[in-house]
C-alpha cells in the first residue's frame, strides 16, 4: 500500500475536432477498488485507452508501477477488459481463454490449468468445449473477463464492467473483483452507474468534459461535499412538496425523485426549517433523515444535470 | 516471443481446423489433376486403330504406296504393337466425286455390317505434285491423329516424287529417315533426364501454385484483420502486443498455412510419383505407360529459389493486405480497396506467359528487379534455365529491399488503422497516417 500503481500526469489528447480528455493528473494507489466516474463520452476510455498505451497523450505522462514501461511492455502485470465486448466467434472457449492467457505471457500450460479453473468458477464448464459463437452475449462476456484477469495481473482495468449483464451475473463478477482487491491487487474500473460505484469503491474520480471535477476516498469526497443533505420520502401530496424544495432559501439543490428526493440544503437554512416548512404544507413524510450525500448526487452536482441526463437513462436499463 | 507464438499458433491452428482447409487441400489437386488429364488425353499420341477409306482419283502408284505405308504403320511397341489403321483402297479414276459422296455418309456411322468408318483420304491426279490430300473424318479435332496421319503420308508423298525423278528407290529409303531430336534438359552442369516438356510444366505449376497461394492466403489475412477489427478484439491484443507483432505474427502464421499446404501437396506429388507404377496399377493402367508421363523434377536450388520467393513474396503481399483489413471496415469495403494489391499478383502472374518463350531477356532481366513481379519471374526464369548466382542475389536483394519498404509502409497504416472506425480513409488520409509517430 501507499505505491501508486497508475500516475496520470498532466494528460491531453485530442482528436480531430475535439480535446477528448484535457489536463487531466491523477493517481491511483496500490490496492483497493478506484473508480473512474463520468458522463457518456467524459474521456473515461479514452484514459483507460492511455494507460494500456493502446494510444499514446499527446502531452504529458502516463506512468505504470511507477516505472518507464508501458501498458504494452508490462502487459503481464495488466489485466484489461475493453468497454467495446470481442470474442473470435469460431473459437472454443477454452481454446480462446488460452490464447488471451498466452497473449499476455503465460505458458501454454498455466494458461490452460487457469482457464479451466476459472471456468468451473464461473459456472462455465459445460461450455468450455463449445464455439463462443454459441454463447449468450452475457456469457461471452463473462469469457472476456476470465480472459482479462486470467494471469492474475496485478491491475485490473475494467471499462463500464458490468454493462448488460443482469443482476445475477453481474454480482458473480462483483464478487470476483472484491475478492481480487482483498488480495491487495489493483482493481480500476470505469462506470457511469453511480450505484456501483458507491458500493465498490474505496476512491473515485468524476471526469466531465475531459477534465477531473472530484477526486478523493469516497469518505473524503462525502465529507467535502458537506452532511448537509437530507433524503426524504413522502406518503401524500408529494406536489406541495415539490413547492417547498423549489424555495431556494431553504435548498440549495434537489435530486427530485417523486415519492422520495435527496436535497441538499442552502446555506443559512437547516434542517429545522424544512422541516416545519414541509408539515405546514401538510405534506405527509415517511422519512426526514440528515445524510452523508449519495455519490450519484455529488455526480449530478459536480457534473451538472445536464450531462447527467443520458447517464440516468441509460441506468434504467442496467 | 512466447505472445508473438500465441498469434502464428492461433491462425495456424484455427486455419487448418476449418472445413474449408481440408476441402481446398483435397479439392485442388483433384481439380487440377483432372484438367491435366484432360488436355493428356485431348492432346495425347494416337492409342486407337482408324478405319480408313483411301478414294484413290490420282491412279498412278502413289494410291498404292499410301495403302503400303499405313498397313505398316503400328501403334505402340513390342507385344502391345497393334496396327494404326485399318484401311480399304478403292480405286476411283474419273468419278472420284461420285465416290467421294457416297463414302462421306457411312463416316461416323456404328454399324454391325459396315465396321466403323473413321474418315477417307482422297488422292488426286493432282496431289503427287502439289501435295494436296484431302482427308474427310470424325476424327479430325484430335491434333494427335492428325500429326500422325501427316507423319505417315509426309515420307510416302516423298518418296513418291523422288521416284517420279528417276531416283533411286534404294538412295531413296537411305536418304529419308526423319530427324528424331531428344529433348534433355541440363540444369546445373547435370542431365536431369527431364524433356523440354516436364520442365515447362514445372514452371507452369509454379507460376500457377505462386499465384493462386498469394492470392488466397492474402486475402486471408485481409480477412482475419478485419475480422478482430470488427469484433473488436484487437483492442485486448494492441494492449499487450506492437501492432507490428501482431501483423507479423498473422503474415507468419497464414503463411505457415500455406506452406504447410504446400507441403501436403507436394510430399503426395512425389508419393505419387515415385511410385507411379503401383498407382497406375490400381488404376488398371499398364506400367509401362508410366514412362509417357511427363515427371517433373525439382533440383535442390530451384527448391530454394522457389520457397524464398514464395517467402519473399508472400510478406510483401499479405502485408499490404492487412493494411488493406485495417483501413476498412467491413466486407463491402475491402474488396474496393483490396484491388490495387490483387492487381499487382495478377500481372506478377501474367508476367509468366512472356517468360516461358524468353526467360533470359531483357523484360526477364527487369521483372526480376521489381519487387512486385520478382516473386513470380525469378522461380520461374530459373526454373526454365538456371540464372547465375549473381543474378538470383541481386533479385533477392532487390525484393528484399522493396519487400521491407512495404511491410514497413503497410505496418504503420495498420497500427493506425486498427483502432479507427468510421468512414474508409482517403489517400491524404493515409498518407497522414503513415506519417504520425
Amino acid at each position: 500500500m501507499g505505491d501508486v500503481v497508475v500516475r496520470i500526469d498532466h494528460v491531453t489528447k485530442r482528436f480531430a475536432g475535439h480535446v477528448a480528455v484535457h489536463d487531466l493528473s491523477l493517481q491511483v494507489p496500490s490496492g483497493g477498488i478506484f473508480g473512474l466516474l463520468g458522463p457518456n463520452g467524459a474521456g473515461k476510455t479514452t484514459t483507460i485507452r492511455m494507460m494500456m498505451n493502446i494510444i499514446t497523450p499527446d502531452e504529458g505522462r502516463v506512468t505504470l508501477f511507477g516505472g518507464s514501461g508501458t501498458g504494452r511492455d508490462l502487459s503481464a502485470r495488466v489485466g484489461y477488459l475493453p468497454e467495446e465486448r470481442g470474442l473470435y466467434k469460431k473459437m472454443k472457449v477454452l481454446d480462446h481463454l488460452i490464447f488471451l492467457g498466452e497473449a499476455k505471457g503465460l505458458s501454454r500450460v498455466s494458461a490452460r490449468r487457469s482457464g479451466k479453473a476459472w471456468i468451473e468458477r464461473l459456472g462455465l464448464g459445460d461450455w468450455s468445449p463449445r464455439k463462443v459463437e454459441d454463447l449468450s452475449k452475457g456469457m461471452q462476456q463473462k469469457v472476456q473477463f476470465i480472459g482479462a484477469l486470467i494471469h492474475e495481473p496485478d491491475l485490473l482495468i475494467l471499462d463500464e464492467p458490468f454493462s448488460g449483464l443482469d443482476p445475477v451475473n453481474s454480482q458473480v463478477m462483483k464478487d470476483v473483483v472484491v475478492e481480487i482487491a482483498r488480495s491487495r491487487r489493483t482493481i480500476l474500473f470505469s462506470t457511469h452507474i453511480m450505484e456501483h460505484a458507491e458500493k465498490m469503491c474505496d476512491r473515485v474520480v468524476i471526469i466531465a468534459r475531459g477534465e477531473k471535477v472530484v477526486d478523493g476516498s469516497l469518505a473524503e469526497v462525502k465529507q467535502q461535499a458537506g452532511a448537509r443533505h437530507v433524503a426524504l420520502a413522502f406518503t401524500r401530496n408529494a406536489a406541495n412538496a415539490g413547492r417547498v424544495l423549489a424555495d431556494r432559501s431553504l435548498v440549495a439543490r434537489v435530486d427530485d425523485r417523486g415519492a422520495s428526493a435527496e436535497v441538499e440544503l442552502a446555506p443559512g437554512s437547516d434542517g429545522e426549517a424544512l422541516l416545519r416548512a414541509l408539515v405546514s404544507a401538510d405534506v405527509g413524510i415517511s422519512r426526514f433523515e440528515i445524510v452523508e450525500p449519495s455519490l450519484e448526487s455529488i455526480f449530478i452536482a459536480k457534473v451538472g444535470a445536464e450531462a447527467a441526463r443520458p447517464a440516468a437513462r441509460e441506468e434504467v436499463h442496467a | 516471443m512466447r505472445k508473438l507464438q500465441a498469434i502464428i499458433r492461433r491462425e495456424f491452428v484455427e486455419r487448418v481446423r476449418t472445413r474449408a482447409f481440408v476441402i481446398s487441400t483435397v479439392l485442388f489437386p483433384t481439380l487440377w489433376g483432372g484438367m491435366i488429364y484432360f488436355q493428356a488425353t485431348v492432346m495425347s499420341r494416337q492409342t486407337r486403330t482408324n478405319n480408313v477409306v483411301i478414294v484413290d482419283g490420282g491412279g498412278g502408284p502413289l494410291g498404292q504406296r499410301v495403302e503400303a505405308a499405313m498397313r505398316e504403320a503400328q501403334l505402340g511397341k513390342g507385344a502391345e504393337a497393334h496396327p494404326k489403321y485399318i484401311v480399304a483402297r478403292i480405286p476411283a479414276d474419273g468419278r472420284l466425286q461420285e465416290v467421294k459422296d457416297s463414302l462421306v455418309r457411312l463416316v461416323g456411322l456404328r454399324g454391325d455390317s459396315v465396321g466403323h468408318l473413321d474418315g477417307i483420304l482422297v488422292l488426286s491426279d493432282t496431289s503427287l505434285t502439289t501435295g494436296a490430300i484431302q482427308y474427310l473424318g470424325s476424327n479430325v479435332a484430335s491434333p494427335a491423329e492428325m500429326e500422325s496421319l501427316e507423319d505417315v503420308l509426309q515420307p510416302v508423298l516423298l518418296t513418291a516424287r523422288l521416284v517420279r525423278e528417276n531416283v533411286d528407290p534404294k538412295i531413296v529409303e537411305r536418304v529419308s529417315g526423319r530427324v528424331k531430336l531428344d529433348k534433355q534438359k541440363v540444369t546445373e552442369g547435370r542431365e536431369t533426364g527431364e524433356s523440354g516438356t516436364t520442365s515447362f510444366l514445372v514452371a507452369y505449376i509454379m507460376g500457377f501454385i505462386l499465384y493462386i497461394a498469394l492470392l488466397m492466403y492474402g486475402i486471408q489475412v485481409m480477412g482475419s484483420v478485419l475480422e478482430e477489427k470488427t469484433s473488436r478484439i484487437i483492442e485486448v491484443l494492441a494492449s499487450s502486443l506492437t501492432p507490428f507483432e501482431l501483423m507479423l505474427g498473422k503474415v507468419i502464421g497464414v503463411g505457415s498455412v500455406g506452406l504447410f499446404q504446400l507441403a501436403i501437396w507436394v510430399g503426395s506429388a512425389f508419393l505419387i510419383t515415385t511410385n507411379l507404377g503401383s498407382v497406375l496399377g490400381m488404376m488398371h493402367a499398364s506400367p509401362e505407360a508410366a514412362a509417357d508421363i511427363p515427371v517433373p523434377s525439382i533440383g535442390p536450388g530451384l527448391a530454394v529459389v522457389f520457397l524464398l520467393f514464395f517467402g519473399l513474396g508472400f510478406f510483401l503481399y499479405a502485408s499490404l493486405y492487412a493494411a488493406v483489413g485495417a483501413m476498412c471496415n467491413s466486407q463491402q469495403d475491402t474488396q474496393q480497396a483490396n484491388t490495387p494489391v490483387t492487381m499487382g499478383i495478377v500481372v506478377g502472374f501474367m508476367t509468366m506467359f512472356p517468360l516461358l518463350n524468353e526467360p533470359n531477356g531483357t523484360l526477364g532481366r527487369i521483372l526480376s528487379l521489381v519487387p512486385f513481379t520478382a516473386p513470380f519471374a525469378t522461380p520461374i526464369r530459373y526454373s526454365i534455365s538456371p540464372l547465375p548466382l549473381g543474378e538470383v542475389l541481386l533479385s533477392v536483394a532487390a525484393t528484399t529491399t522493396g519487400m521491407l519498404a512495404v511491410v514497413w509502409l503497410a505496418s504503420r497504416i495498420y497500427r493506425v488503422g486498427i483502432l479507427a472506425y468510421g468512414k474508409k480513409p482517403s489517400l491524404r488520409e493515409l498518407a497522414r497516417w503513415v506519417r504520425t509517430a
